[in-house]
């Protein structure tokens, strides 16, 4: 490969390493072959060094190989903003409702998030056996709870912090600190994107805001801001996307010729000047970009059987907003988009309002928020079942953190609990109808094979072919990865 | 036989397993039991071990991986002396003397089945063994102590080597250096065969360095006068003309906030604005504008309030802050903690280029930098809280002062008025002929009673305006002559209380009666809605008023006492209602100021109180007035506690106290100890960063001015200049430049002298096949490599075209979001724009993690982690940005108005003058004729929208 074939960025990372290399650091020789040759990138099982991936100035999305056979070509994450309630929903605890009413032992001295807590309080929402594989689920969520048999949960996930904004980052970029790379950014940064007129990486806010910890969830961070995740929903596109209405289409085509023919002129001046090249190919990507999203974007020649199905028409507003969400989500997973982030829940606009934090009066606002939920993102799986694409597509359901098995003290609601929740996974590469891990009797703490969302990281990037520790970018002095310094592949989770 | 064999627990039946049964039986580790043959042992060397020659390179080779800074399998971690020897889930691993004992040589000779070391990798060869037999026998000599690093290699790195002065490069083509730079950059040309390129032209040229050294483009008669001033000194001269423009700080400020991940909001899911952070980007520019020397710009960032720079120590609190509180102690500790890694970690990758933030939970793994340095560091900035504090501007002292004279003065009025307060009624069940009390405020209260004898008063709140109830001063006074607040702490009385709010440094039970008023100084019930509190005095006094509020500075009105109950008592138990609300009117409906007051007055009386409180009230307005001085987001300085080192950086594992201080491996020794002033820290600490004997220093910062001129420093990582950085380039001219700057005053504006009069800075952008093919990136600088412009300049060069830039400097900066009052704050881009937001970009007041609609998708950082150096990637939301937003729509408009105003109705002089202002030069025949079609064909707005799109305007050539 030749070096002017590289991006700005990744000449910048070939010259570092050069010049580590003739400072005889053996690290970067290492580095320096597995860039420039496939044998070395695809050899060394041992290897930690590394793996930069070849990106080209004129396409940098270009689609790139994985480190090996991926299980999973594309991402879709549903993140439910505000930490929804393992215990209400996936997280069945028989012994919460024995011990309804009851002090948990040991919990006397116990200062969460908001402070003390209460007894213990069993779900209000009934569980029951579901599917052939007779797992218990909630009524929270009636239509989901039927596609048990799809489902691959992990009933011990834990998380770093029990304050939503620095779990939120967590759960998305790997810290709970700002201003780390999200993991759409990561995969896209590795594996450019099949989809050569679409962002590769989309998120999709919800109809009543975005979550959070906000852009974050789809920041590029320190990458460049090629990886950065395009955020809009069926209500709200692309900003800038559409052309003017002032500009009329001749308008538009005498436009790009006439700057073509300057970019052109300069170009005969500066021969092989990739960035220059580069910017000319970005206009026209982002022409194709115009008409290819507004396609996606447009809902209308959807069957009425499918959007009956997902509840596009539903008289909830938020719910068939919501809806239209999920169908977009599909419609971008269908034209092959790398990573599709799909949100339910939004920033706080008062406590529990706009999204799942149910800190006082849980039932109450988990009955608004889980109709609008549930149907939309059934009819999601179902739909995606249906077009065959689980087969190449990893969905993967979360939330920040879990919620307490007591209610907080006066109140009739469950405070943050980052030591044990539940995120459950579906299509390739995972098992079906199968619970990894579990919390104690009361769904307060993981205890069986506890697992980090480093470990969760590490398992998405292994899903999509890629090791997790050789995946990174130099930032201020650290080869800085997804999963940081940690984090194993759920081998047990893996079909 | 039995002395041969040792028990361990068996790793088959499962660590987790074998601890939960140790648990349940008392805490004994009594698992199965398996035995080793010692006589299967390697022999140990005969030689004498030693640990750094023998050891050391066995465990970092075979150990580290699973027992070293990063992982600790069974909690053992074989990199610090203490952990080694102490052991891990196991027990010791090593006991000294006694090699054929120590479980470690066992588990290395294979000998404990599913105990078998290195787990992963090749097994030790029977040598390895009988070395670490001959270094345990030995009695296990480990020179160095915990807390401290293997240093030898590691300090002969180059960047921590003081610069040398070097020689002055002797070149083949002796006529082509015209200063120092030019002779380094030739050498290393010529050493690789490559050539420099010729002098670039000069409207080119004006162009670059306008862009470059004030961030805007050149006026077309800036240009013209340049290309035809004939003077041997004319670039000279335009050199100083830009260096002494004020539009210098503004671009050069950008660079440094980049730097500093300076923004306008406190980040994470609140993000809430930050209004009085500004003043810290404007002290920047100032700085910059008055070539400040470096030496006394680091001091004043890190210690401005000790020498009359308030706003500079925003660099300390510029970072992300999580405002979310909880009554959860460990979320508290992370957070704090958090914060003061932001602070610790920014300042070393800022002013040293080292990445001291590594060090937070373990020794550094490339640098001289250990855990305790950290620390040390960690315990400079202990006493740094985020928020604002006073911006003490010239007339702050007599602003200060007049506000304390108006609140004494208020003072008297208010004890004058308490005479006129009606005397708390205590007929029962409300039975009462008297007119009601006011009702309860949240400033100030008094209750006034027949005198009384006391040795105990309480104050039993029953209901509040909401939550847990808030006092922030109970003032009791003496009945008599010489009235005085008997209740104050240092007239020795005591407090106590049903509960006190936990875990606040604001609220706490000793203020109630610490003679300091305001909601920073109060106290706060454990319960919602009732509590009480009680004053016990040393000794019975005749009380008769008694004073209390909510906030008597009144920022605060919540948490208000709304139904309440005091009584006192001369012994325990027999109390004795004095005052209550019972007689007060209800909170929260209307006070008439006759009717509140005593209600037989003469008429003189009633003359007398109404101009008592026509003056209390003017009085109050003054005192706010006087006390509305102006604040920064500068940072909050309070004396710190002790610092500990944390063992993995888990601010639950406290482990030894650690001193303030520097970093121990590098340039002189600072005196602090744990007792010395939190300024005085700080000062230190900026000091030690400036003394001529730390190597880093002058090298970074010219290494930042080097890269801003050329896109590219000489070491191409900025704040890394680690073993893991990169190396420098140029390594002598780096070191050439760090000396001459100190030699300069550490003149910033000396160095870009230097730089941009060089001949390498002057040269042609053109490429070259042939030296493309030795150095495609240009790092040799065989030309100067065009680069885009960054969101900002871009910005900036379209108003300047269009007209419409408005070059007003410094104050509060304008906000591309629409404003929104949701508790967290909710940014969605303005729809339009006017003159409001036609302002240099700098002036934007920048969100955290928020980017523009339109530019931030050009590469702008979002502060959340530093940003020393920015990517500058090409992307098609770019174009589409570029092309559709209104911003662009807008001043596409504005430009063509332009034209026609500038050039008049002619389509050629339009297009003459739009080639001009946008690109600098003159246009070809035939890109005249392409424009006229475009114009014809469509129209002037068309033309002006593709001009802003060309690569030639968005590019510095």
């Amino acid at each position: 490969m030749r070096q002017d074939e590289l991006s700005h960025a990744g000449r910048r990372l070939l010259d570092r390493r050069s010049f580590l290399q003739h400072a005889g650091t053996g690290l970067a020789g290492i580095a320096l072959t597995a860039l420039l040759s496939k044998q070395g990138l695809l050899a060394a099982e041992k290897d930690h060094s590394p793996i930069r991936p070849q990106i080209r100035s004129q396409a940098p999305l270009a689609a790139r190989l994985p480190h090996f056979a991926p299980k999973a070509k594309r991402v879709l994450v549903i993140f439910c903003s505000g930490a929804c309630s393992h215990l209400d929903s996936w997280d069945y605890k028989p012994e919460l409702i024995k011990f309804d009413g009851k002090p948990m032992p040991g919990s006397e001295k116990l200062i969460t998030f908001q402070g003390e807590n209460g007894n213990l309080v069993k779900s209000p929402y009934t569980f029951k056996p579901r599917g052939q594989s007779g797992k218990y689920i909630s009524d929270l969520f009636p239509q989901l709870a039927e596609m048990a048999d799809e489902m691959c949960f992990i009933h011990s996930m834990t998380a770093k912090s029990n304050t939503h904004g620095p779990a939120e980052n967590q759960m998305s970029t790997g810290f709970t600190l700002d201003g780390f790379p999200s993991m759409g950014a990561w995969a896209s940064y590795a594996l450019g994107t099949e989809c050569d007129d679409l962002p590769a990486f989309v998120a999709i806010p919800d109809p009543r805001g975005v979550p959070q910890a906000g852009p974050n969830h789809w920041s590029s961070g320190f990458l460049p801001a090629v990886f950065q995740g395009t955020a809009f929903n069926a209500d709200k596109p692309i900003p800038n996307l559409a052309r003017p209405a002032k500009i009329s289409e001749q308008a538009e085509r005498s436009t790009r010729d006439f700057l073509k023919f300057l970019n052109n002129k300069r170009l005969e001046q500066y021969p092989e000047d990739s960035e220059l090249s580069a910017r000319i190919a970005s206009y026209e990507l982002a022409a194709k970009m115009q008409l290819r999203a507004a396609e996606v974007s447009d809902l209308s020649h959807e069957s009425e059987f499918i959007r009956e199905m997902y509840g596009v028409n539903d008289a909830n507003k938020t719910k068939a907003s919501y809806a239209r969400n999920c169908l977009l989500a599909r419609r971008l997973l269908e034209r092959d988009v790398r990573f599709v982030q799909l949100f339910n829940g939004s920033y706080a606009m008062g406590e529990g309002v706009g999204n799942w934090d149910g800190h006082k009066k849980l039932k109450e606002q988990y009955d608004i928020h889980a109709p609008v939920f549930d149907q939309p993102t059934a009819a999601l799986l179902r739909d995606l079942k249906g077009r065959g694409l689980l087969e190449d597509t990893l969905v993967v359901w979360t939330t920040e953190f879990g919620r307490m098995p007591m209610f907080q003290k006066g109140a009739s609601g469950r405070d943050h609990n980052p030591k044990g929740f539940t995120v459950w996974m579906t299509g390739a590469g995972v098992k079906r109808a199968f619970s990894y891990g579990a919390t104690d009797s009361f769904g307060y703490e993981a205890v069986e094979n506890i697992t980090t969302i480093y470990d969760l990281h590490a398992t998405i990037l292994h899903l999509l072919g890629l090791d997790h520790e050789r995946v990174s970018f130099y930032h201020n002095g650290i080869e800085r990865r997804l999963t940081d310094v940690h984090g194993q592949v759920i081998q047990g989770i893996l079909a | 036989m039995s002395s041969n064999l040792r028990t361990y627990s068996a790793k088959a039946f499962g660590l987790g397993l074998c601890l939960l049964l140790a648990g349940l039986i008392g805490g004994e580790v009594t698992c199965v039991a398996a035995s080793v043959d010692k006589s299967k042992l390697p022999p140990a060397a005969t030689k004498a071990a030693d640990f750094i020659q023998d050891i050391q390179p066995i465990f970092e080779k075979s150990c580290y991986g699973c027992h070293g800074p990063e992982k600790q399998k069974g909690k053992y971690r074989l990199d610090v002396r203490e952990t080694a020897l102490k052991g891990g889930d196991t027990g010791p691993n090593i006991i000294a003397g006694k090699s054929a004992d120590s479980p470690l040589i066992h588990y290395v000779s294979g000998l404990v089945e599913d105990m078998k070391m290195p787990a992963k990798g090749d097994a030790l060869t029977a040598e390895q063994i009988g070395l670490l037999r001959a270094w345990i026998d030995q009695g296990a000599q480990w020179p160095e102590a915990s807390g401290t690093v293997a240093v030898g290699s590691k300090k002969s790195h180059w960047a921590f080597q003081p610069p040398k002065r070097p020689a002055i490069p002797t070149v083949a083509n002796g006529r082509w250096p015209r200063n120092p730079i030019d002779s380094f950059i030739l050498a290393k040309l010529e050493q690789n065969e490559l050539r420099p390129s010729p002098p670039v032209d000069k409207a080119t040229l004006i162009r670059r360095l306008s862009f470059d050294l004030i961030g805007l483009p050149p006026t077309p008669e800036e240009v013209g006068q340049f290309v035809k001033d004939r003077r041997a000194d004319a670039y000279e001269r335009l050199v100083e003309r830009l260096l002494d423009s004020p539009h210098y700080g503004e671009r050069w400020a950008r660079h440094w906030l980049d730097v500093v991940r300076f923004a306008e909001s406190n980040g994470f899911e609140t993000n809430t604005p930050r209004p009085n952070a500004w003043p810290y980007r404007d002290y920047i520019i100032r700085a910059l504008n008055a070539d400040k020397p470096y030496t006394q710009f680091v001091l004043e960032q890190l210690a401005g309030d000790a020498m009359g720079e308030d706003a500079a120590t925003g660099f300390i609190v510029g970072g992300p802050w999580d405002e979310v509180k909880s009554p959860d102690v460990n979320l508290t500790l992370q957070q704090r903690n958090d914060e003061l890694h932001d602070m610790v970690a920014t300042t070393a990758s800022t002013f040293l280029g080292l990445t001291v933030g590594c060090a937070r939970c373990h020794n550094h793994k490339f640098d001289p930098i250990s855990q305790t340095d950290y620390y040390a560091m960690q315990a400079v900035f202990a006493g740094v809280q985020h928020g604002e504090r006073p911006l003490r501007t010239k007339d702050y002292e007599q602003r200060k002062q007049e506000a304390e004279k108006m609140e004494q003065f208020l003072a008297g009025l208010d004890e004058k008025l308490e005479g006129f307060e009606p005397l708390a009624c205590m007929t029962v069940n409300g039975q009462t002929n008297l007119p009601l009390r006011a009702p309860v405020n949240a400033r100030r209260n008094v209750e006034r009673f027949a005198p009384v004898s006391a040795k105990l008063v309480r104050f039993t709140i029953l209901a509040t305006s909401n939550l847990e109830p808030c006092i922030d001063e109970l003032e009791i006074f003496s009945a008599g002559e010489n009235s005085r607040n008997v209740a104050l702490a240092t007239n020795g009385a005591t407090a106590t209380a049903s509960g006190t709010y936990p875990n606040s440094d604001i609220h706490k039970l000793e203020h109630i009666n610490d003679g300091r008023y305001g909601n920073g100084r109060s106290w706060i019930s454990s319960e919602i809605g009732k509590g009480w509190v009680q004053i016990e005095f040393p000794q019975t006094y005749s009380i008769d008023r008694i004073v209390w509020g909510r906030d008597r500075e009144q920022k605060y009105s919540d948490r208000l006492a709304t139904n309440y109950v005091i009584e006192v008592a001369t012994e325990p138990g027999k109390w004795q209602v004095i005052a209550s609300s019972q007689d007060r009117k209800p909170y929260g409906s209307g006070s008439k100021i006759e009717a509140d007051y005593a209600q037989t007055l003469s008429a003189n009386e009633t003359v007398e109180l109404h101009s008592l409180l026509q003056q209390a009230e003017e009085a109050r307005q003054k005192v706010k007035q006087w006390n509305t001085r102006p604040t920064v987001y500068a940072g909050m300085f309070l004396q710190p506690g002790v610092t500990f080192r944390l063992y993995r950086g888990d601010p639950l594992q406290k482990r030894e106290q650690v001193t303030p201080g520097a970093l121990e491996e590098f340039g002189p020794k600072t005196e602090l100890t744990v007792t010395t002033p939190e300024w005085q820290r700080r000062l230190a600490l900026a000091r030690w960063v400036i003394d001529p004997q730390n190597p880093m220093t002058a090298r970074v910062m010219v290494n930042r001015i080097w890269q801003h001129h050329f896109g590219e420093g000489l070491v191409s990582t900025p704040s890394d200049f680690g073993l893991n950085g990169a190396r420098p380039s140029h390594p002598e001219l780096l070191d050439w430049l760090a000396l001459e700057f100190q030699k300069s005053g550490w003149s910033i504006k000396a160095m870009h002298r230097l730089i941009v009069l060089s001949n390498t800075y002057q040269q042609s952008s053109r490429p070259n096949a042939e030296s493309s093919r030795v150095d495609a990136a240009g790092r040799l600088l065989w030309r100067f490599t065009p680069r885009r412009l960054e969101a900002e300049p871009l910005r900036d060069a379209i108003l300047s075209a269009s007209g419409k830039l408005d070059f007003k400097m410094g104050g509060p900066g304008f906000d591309l979001f629409e404003p929104n009052n949701n508790y967290v704050r909710v940014y969605n881009s303005k729809k339009e724009f006017g003159p409001g937001e036609f302002r240099r970009m700098i002036y934007q007041t920048k969100p955290r993690m928020q980017l523009d609609d339109t530019f931030g998708a050009f590469d702008c950082p979002d502060a959340g982690q530093i940003a020393p150096r920015r990517n500058s990637s090409t992307t098609p939301l770019q174009a589409l940005n570029l092309l559709n937003s209104s911003f662009t729509m807008q001043q596409a408009g504005f430009l063509a108005e332009r034209l026609q105003r500038d050039a008049g109705a002619d389509a050629k002089a339009q297009v003459r003058r739009a080639f001009r202002l946008l690109f600098a030069r003159e246009p070809s025949s035939e890109e005249i004729t392409r424009s006229l079609k475009l114009i014809k064909e469509q129209d002037l707005f068309t033309f002006c929208r593709a001009m802003l799109n060309a690569n030639e305007f968005l590019y510095v050539f």
